[in-house]
């Protein structure tokens, strides 16, 4: 075995995509618990959001203003551009206990909310 | 995935091996925000390189020592999934002025949305035209990066396993090259974060270089978002080989700004659109 080859790599590719694709299912069963995130009038709404650690979860995030807002959490490593009366669901994996920041990344005079797990 | 990026070092024959010392920059999964605007400048200059053309991170006939190469990459959200880019490559190597090495276009998107799959997935497609032969002799290459990320708590892990064809130019009868950008990031203050990242090739996937004359990096460093939309990572790379170029200080700062979205927010059951 004096070099590797092209379909040895593609393959071990591959098969990583597929051993993803697989566990879809798997992920997808834990997050049916929702909370709810509302924007309007130029804040969020609740500022503080508390949700239970140890568990998936989603949040449904509302934009009710007339203005695109980027949805960002640094700590959770989320990003998503939503324009006036867009709503989108961000998926989460199970929390620590702690606090995960979350902002509008498109204006910075609106208030940073935190979402806590406990 | 990490034994996957090793693996070709232990079969090294020989063939010419590369980083691309414009893109020290490992890309993750997310992709920019749709209808958003992206102008980025990444920058590396060799403190400590080679005296000859063709060595370490030089594949032209400049020498690598004292080199600053400087790219400026423009990126729009195409989809909530997609993003389209257009890179600039600029370099000043040492006493020759300030050139134009070529342009880069490129898509890169994600599959499903994050956190759907065990392993968030992204694929990337490159067109790179080099238009100054004292920097490349290739003229037209093809690059394709599968994205892999995973993230665990505060930390991310993320590969960008690399397959690069020569198109058009010296090389063109040869096969992929192999190479490899990855990093490991802690998300301590949205502000200032430290991570690692490793940059690396070993030639041909068929016909791999000897160790010592393959590149490969490891680059500590810090990274954050600062007011208005900008974002850096800043760090110095240390070469790990005799290939490698010793010393390399590298700066990335970006500036994102919405724009305008040209097509509706993507399908949440959707998975490449």
């Amino acid at each position: 075995m004096s070099r590797i080859s092209t379909p040895f790599i593609i393959a071990a590719t591959l098969l990583l995509a597929t051993v993803s694709v697989l566990g879809t299912g798997y992920t997808a069963q834990q997050d049916g618990e929702v909370a709810a995130i509302r924007f309007s009038g130029h804040h969020f709404t609740p500022q503080t959001l508390t949700v239970p650690a140890g568990r998936p979860l989603a949040i449904k995030v509302v934009n009710a203003s007339n203005e695109t807002i980027e949805f960002e959490s640094f700590k959770l490593n989320r990003e998503v551009a939503m324009t006036p009366g867009e709503t989108i669901r961000v998926r989460l994996p199970a929390l620590s206990p702690g606090s995960y920041d979350f902002y509008d990344d498109f204006h910075q005079d609106v208030p940073e909310g935190v979402i806590v797990a406990k | 995935m990490g034994a996957l990026l090793w693996i070709p070092f232990l079969y090294a024959t020989d063939a010419a091996a590369q980083v691309d010392p414009w893109e020290f920059e490992v890309y993750p999964y997310a992709t920019e925000s749709r209808g958003t605007m992206e102008l980025e400048t990444d920058n590396a200059v060799i403190a400590n390189g080679h005296s000859q053309g063709g060595e370490g991170t030089a594949a032209g006939t400049f020498r690598s020592q004292g080199m600053w190469y400087n790219q400026y990459e423009l990126t729009y959200g195409l989809t909530d999934r997609i993003e389209a880019g257009a890179y600039l490559l600029m370099a000043q190597p040492a006493g020759h002025g300030y050139w134009y090495a070529g342009s880069e276009y490129r898509l890169r998107g994600r599959l499903f949305d994050p956190g759907v799959l065990p392993l968030d997935l992204g694929w990337y497609a490159e067109l790179e035209w080099h238009h100054t032969r004292q920097f490349d002799d290739a003229d037209l290459e093809l690059e394709l990066r599968p994205i892999i990320e995973k993230d665990i708590g505060r930390f991310s892990l993320i590969a960008n396993p690399i397959f690069e064809k020569v198109l058009k130019g010296v090389g063109v009868h040869e096969g992929f090259e192999f190479g490899y950008s990855a990093g490991a990031y802690y998300r301590w203050n949205r502000y200032l974060s430290p991570g690692i990242e490793f940059y690396g090739g070993t030639g041909l996937i068929d016909d791999s270089d000897p160790l010592s004359a393959q590149q490969h990096y490891i680059f500590p460093v810090i990274w954050g978002q600062l007011p208005h939309g900008i974002e850096y990572n800043i760090g110095p790379g240390f070469g790990l080989t005799r290939g490698s170029d010793h010393v390399i200080m590298k700066f990335n700062i970006e500036l994102e700004r919405f724009i305008g979205a040209l097509f509706g927010p993507s399908s949440e059951s959707g998975w490449f659109f």
